[in-house]
């Protein structure tokens, strides 16, 4: 059996930080401030205080600090707080790449799927983001409502990867 | 050795028996009984493809009927049982039908059963118990079914000689490769022949796969190609009716391939001639597969009837294996096989004599004149039919091979090729049978004959489909992969034309049966349907709640005391309301943040009432239409700050809404300055209700709290929260929105406060006698898609300015026509008012309307409702009837106006 841990993280502060206009005086000026750029389309970039993935063309999940991101932003965009609905989910150990093959339609499996990538996809039915961590974790942002139900799946499926 | 039981007796397997190789083993032959005639029924081949030999294997839940015995591995502890059968299986009462074969033809049904649909039933229940397979289990089957995505470069399916080596070669391209075989070890051919490829050579190239990169998957078959190269895959990881190692008995994979090479072969076709479906006729490379990888010889005194060289192969093994070549009868004019030693006589079978395991003798003609051997086995080869299935799923087409006479496959529309023996099939010689048609069975599994072909010709079928249908040739567990050819070379015969003329039918997925499990997967016990479950769950919980579906979430419908009912319950917790206080779980509602300079410009488009007039603080009742001008949902609309709105919508309706902010955002207006995000799940709801819910949130929030559609940020303790003054109950009552993690904190202290001044929780059915009584609407009740905001009396707050989508839609004449259904209320006049009732006037009268909602007065007693009612405004005081035929209840009721409670709205205020 692969051996592979599923954990539900306490919560924490996640945010929606949406462009409409202006995007590249945004950019910089999110660059200016926190010390590194937007990532692009399907990965992240951050700090251990601030992490951003972005998964739509404008908008971008943020977790952690965001204390100045609403100056960044001004009259051309803005943050919205959705962490009260959100689980976070680490899954650790060298099978979570298979775990998320079973009941998926996303290639967690490809190697292009590497540290920093993330991912918005449908697991069981359930609309699930990833972020890949590490070679041996990733971390699955999961509607609360959901979460019972796809942690139980996992673990059911974790018994035979 | 291992052991296991066949209809109750014990017998002993060695590793890697299948179940038809350990019978064999046995000295068991009969194995089964016929779909129709119950004839008995031996081991025919080796393989999928096996029409005779079905079983029940595995008990309880886990039995697994119509297996096929050389499609299952045989583990220590296997129950198998033969099926269709009574007493017995030697035995079988049954076999009487076959005597009444001749009346039995094809397209009995249609030509005996006549009559009404009743009479039907009658004949259906002695039909199904005449004829069949196996039973399906009764019992929940205890195992779990998993279903997983994979992507690869390549997917090669077939692990033969050819299977391999593509595989081989493309993984160490560098590509990601995918290697399915539905065996349970690999090589296919090469196990029953060995050339230079052998046994090291087939462990070898495994390894090199491995070592590539490339995933090899056994017991696992392609079972259907679908578009844009998706195929399903059919993993055994538990033999049937096997407890699974980890409680996972199959896996369907979903495998996207890049290019899907096909290396399936072929599949070797039986002889048609008198009693060709005996006991002791085998196919000829089946015989040899069990003499060479099984170490099984299936008979002493052989012989061989072939139209091919391959059959001269199993005449050798079998020598090789101590057994007796008596003739091999080729069917090819030429001296073939003349110099391989064994007697061979230019001929074909006319027919077997049997007895119960096996064969007594063989009959053929031979020059010209009948001769006859006694032979225990027969072993035929009638050529070979290329594994076309997957290719032509595919939407591939074929091409006719003279030389094989077979279809090979031709071109595809997606990225597949076929190689190996499913693109080249051997030569043969073909020969039409020449014995009696009415034994000569060309359908196994469906007891079709000969004869029952060409009486369908006869009674004008010309179309091969219709052909297949009229005889149920080609149809079942098996579907036609020994048959279709038997009965294509028939009908050209018939028609006069070559085979590739006559037509052929669709081959559809899956290639072989699929268990219904396998395909529900791991939703299987809850109808596939995933559960939401509240933030609040366990509180709920401890509270023993009566859970309601609502959707996928479950809610709260009620909190029983005792031995109280649901309705007592839901009464006792909405005069609660009425009169103290209650506290209810509105979590699912939808939410939906607006945030922008355009905010109010974007939600003046969706919402039909006026939206930009909202003060900082303020909120309002509010309706979404279709652009048919349809109301389709309702909610509530507030301004949290200068920019900042909060939309709310009906649970049932949030996901329709989601996507409809989505389309609007993104297709109509993606130039406004607007986010709007989901946060339906951020925030938990609860609803605080009654003359004492002010006093409630008062101690909780520390200040008076906002007047009725106001909205105030407060925090309870250190948690902040959002008041929303609203009510749906018909009190004075707030809504506190506040972040799911935190909702536990917020419930409590809530719940203290309540209960402190003798309140109560309440579910769903209170919310429902509350609302109906205060005459709110609900989206999929009142709101049905149907009603126009005149129709529902919503029209007077209709944003007169326009420009909200519907606006247009709503501006045909036909929508203000006479003769529409309108919003009403219903009070009884006796009886109890039936929900979802018809409205009619005299009996026998068309319906003019329905109940769409029912309940009874909270405090004074009396039925009421709420409906819809063709021209419903201009009839109050009208009496009508409430009828429910299909209960068998009816009221008399009277038109009211769809206010029961506090019309002029004093108590929403303090």
């Amino acid at each position: 059996m692969t051996e592979l841990t599923i954990t539900a993280l306490p919560a924490a502060p996640i945010h929606v930080f949406e462009i409409w206009s202006n995007a590249a005086d945004v950019a910089q000026r999110f660059e200016a401030a926190s010390g590194f750029a937007l990532p692009a389309i399907g990965r992240s970039s951050g700090t251990n205080a601030l992490t951003l993935i972005r998964y739509e063309p404008t908008v971008w999940l943020v977790e952690g600090d965001v204390s100045g991101l609403s100056e960044v932003l001004g009259e051309d965009g803005a943050l919205t707080a959705i962490g009260g609905g959100i689980v976070r989910v680490l899954l650790k150990g060298q099978g979570w790449r298979t775990l998320l093959m079973e009941g998926g339609v996303f290639d967690a499996e490809s190697p292009n799927f590497s540290i920093g990538c993330s991912a918005a996809t449908t697991i069981d039915h359930v609309n699930v983001r990833l972020h890949v961590l590490s070679e041996t974790s990733c971390l699955a942002y999961v509607p609360l409502s959901y979460s019972a139900g796809l942690i139980h799946f996992w673990e059911e499926a974790a018994r035979d990867l | 050795m291992i052991n296991f039981t066949f209809d109750g007796k014990a017998y002993e397997a060695q590793e890697g028996d299948t179940l038809a190789a350990a019978l064999l083993r046995n000295g068991i032959g009969l194995v089964g009984r016929s779909f129709k005639y119950h004839r008995p029924r031996g081991i025919m081949t080796a393989g999928v493809e096996e029409p005779n030999a079905l079983v029940t294997v595995g008990e309880g839940g886990r039995a697994e009927p119509n297996t096929r015995a050389t499609d299952v591995f045989v583990y220590e502890g296997l129950v198998a049982k033969s099926q269709n059968r009574w007493p017995s299986l030697s035995f079988d009462m049954g076999a009487v039908l076959g005597l009444a074969a001749p009346i039995f033809s094809a397209g009995f049904y249609y030509k005996t059963f006549f009559g009404s649909a009743k009479r039907w039933m009658f004949y259906e229940y002695f039909i199904r118990k005449a004829a069949g397979l196996g039973d399906a289990p009764t019992e929940t089957d205890p195992d779990r079914f998993s279903q997983r995505a994979a992507f690869c470069d390549v997917l090669v399916v077939g692990a033969g000689p050819a299977g391999l080596s593509a595989a081989l070669e493309a993984a160490e391209a560098g590509k990601r490769v995918i290697l399915v075989e539905q065996d349970s070890i690999l090589g296919a051919s090469l196990i029953r022949d060995p050339q230079e490829q052998d046994e090291a050579w087939i462990d070898a190239t495994a390894e090199k796969i491995c070592a590539a990169g490339g995933r090899i998957l056994t017991r696992t078959t392609a079972s259907g190609y679908w578009e844009h190269d998706l195929v399903t895959l059919t993993q055994r990881i538990a033999e049937p009716g096997q407890v699974p190692p980890n409680g996972v008995a199959q896996r369907l994979w979903h495998v996207r391939a890049g290019e899907v090479i096909l290396a399936t072969g072929s599949i070797e076709r039986p002889m048609a001639f008198a009693n060709n479906d005996a006991p002791g006729v085998m196919l000829s490379q089946a015989v040899r597969t069990y003499a060479r990888r099984f170490g099984v010889v299936p008979g002493k005194r052989i012989a061989i009837a072939t139209n091919n060289d391959d059959a001269y192969k199993t005449a050798e093994a079998l020598r090789d294996a101590g057994a007796e070549i008596v003739v091999i009868l080729d069917a090819r004019p030429t001296s073939a096989g003349a110099d391989s030693g064994f007697h061979v006589h230019n001929g074909v079978p006319l027919s077997v004599t049997g007895a119960k395991h096996g064969l007594k003798s063989v009959s053929a003609l031979v020059n010209g004149e009948t001769k006859s051997w006694n032979v225990d086995l027969l072993a035929v080869s009638g050529g070979f039919t290329p594994v076309v299935h997957l290719h032509m799923q595919a939407g591939g087409t074929l091409d006719w091979n003279e030389e094989a006479q077979a279809f090979v496959p031709a071109i595809s529309r997606q990225k597949v090729k076929t190689i190996g023996g499913a693109a080249n099939p051997e030569p043969i010689f073909t020969v039409a049978p020449v014995s009696n048609p009415k034994k000569s069975f060309v359908d196994f599994q469906n007891d079709v004959t000969l004869a029952d072909v060409d009486l369908a010709w006869a009674e004008g079928y010309r179309s091969v489909e219709h052909l297949k249908r009229y005889t149920t040739l080609g149809m079942a567990t098996d579907q036609g992969k020994l048959s279709n050819m038997a009965a294509l070379g028939r009908l050209s015969e018939k028609q006069g034309v070559a085979v590739p003329e006559a037509g052929l039918t669709t081959f559809r997925p899956p290639y072989t049966p699929v268990t219904m499990g396998l395909l529900a997967g791991a939703g299987a016990r809850d109808a596939g349907a995933p559960t939401r479950r509240l933030a609040l769950f366990d509180i709920h919980q401890a509270e023993s709640p009566i859970w309601q579906p609502l959707g996928y979430w479950f809610r709260p419908r009620a909190y029983p005391k005792g031995r109280e009912t649901l309705a007592q319950a839901a009464l006792r917790e909405a005069q609660a309301v009425r009169t103290t206080v209650g506290m209810t779980d509105v979590s699912t509602l939808a939410k939906f943040e607006v945030s922008g300079p355009d905010a109010a410009a974007f939600l003046e488009i969706i919402c039909a009432t006026t939206v930009n007039k909202l003060a900082v603080g303020r909120g309002r009742y509010t309706f979404m239409l279709r652009e048919d001008g349809f109301v389709f949902d309702d909610g509530t609309v507030w301004r949290l700050a200068e920019h900042r709105y909060l939309l709310t919508s009906s649970t049932g309706g949030a996901d329709r809404m989601a996507t409809h902010l989505s389309y609007v955002r993104n297709y109509l207006c993606p130039h406004l300055r607007v986010s709007v995000v989901n946060v339906q799940e951020h925030y938990a709801g609860i609803a605080v209700a009654g003359p004492k819910a002010s006093a409630v949130l008062q101690a909780m929030i520390g200040e008076y709290p906002p007047r009725h559609m106001s909205t105030v940020p407060a925090a309870i303790g250190v948690t902040p929260v959002i008041v929303l003054a609203a009510s749906y109950s018909g009190e004075r009552a707030f809504e506190l929105y506040v972040e799911a993690s935190h909702a536990a904190t917020v419930w409590a202290a809530c719940e203290a406060e309540v209960m402190a001044r003798n309140g109560s929780l309440y579910g769903l059915e209170a919310m429902e006698f509350l609302r109906i009584e205060k005459g709110h609407l609900v989206v999929g009740g009142e709101i049905d898609g149907r009603l126009t905001p005149h129709d529902l009396a919503l029209d007077k707050m209709l944003n007169k300015a326009g420009g909200y989508i519907g606006a247009s839609g709503l501006s045909r004449s036909a929508l203000s026509e006479p003769g529409r259904k309108q919003l009403v209320g219903l009070e009884a006049l006796e009886g109890t008012i039936p929900e979802g009732s018809m409205l009619i006037r005299l009996e026998g009268e068309a319906p003019q309307g329905h109940v769409t909602a029912a309940a009874f007065r909270i405090i004074e007693g009396g039925s009421i409702a709420l409906g819809q009612l063709v021209d419903g405004f201009a009839r109050h005081g009208e009496e009508l009837i409430a009828t429910s035929p299909t209960r068998n209840q009816r009221a008399r009721v009277r038109v009211v106006h769809p206010h029961f409670y506090d019309e002029a709205g004093e108590r929403y205020r303090d």
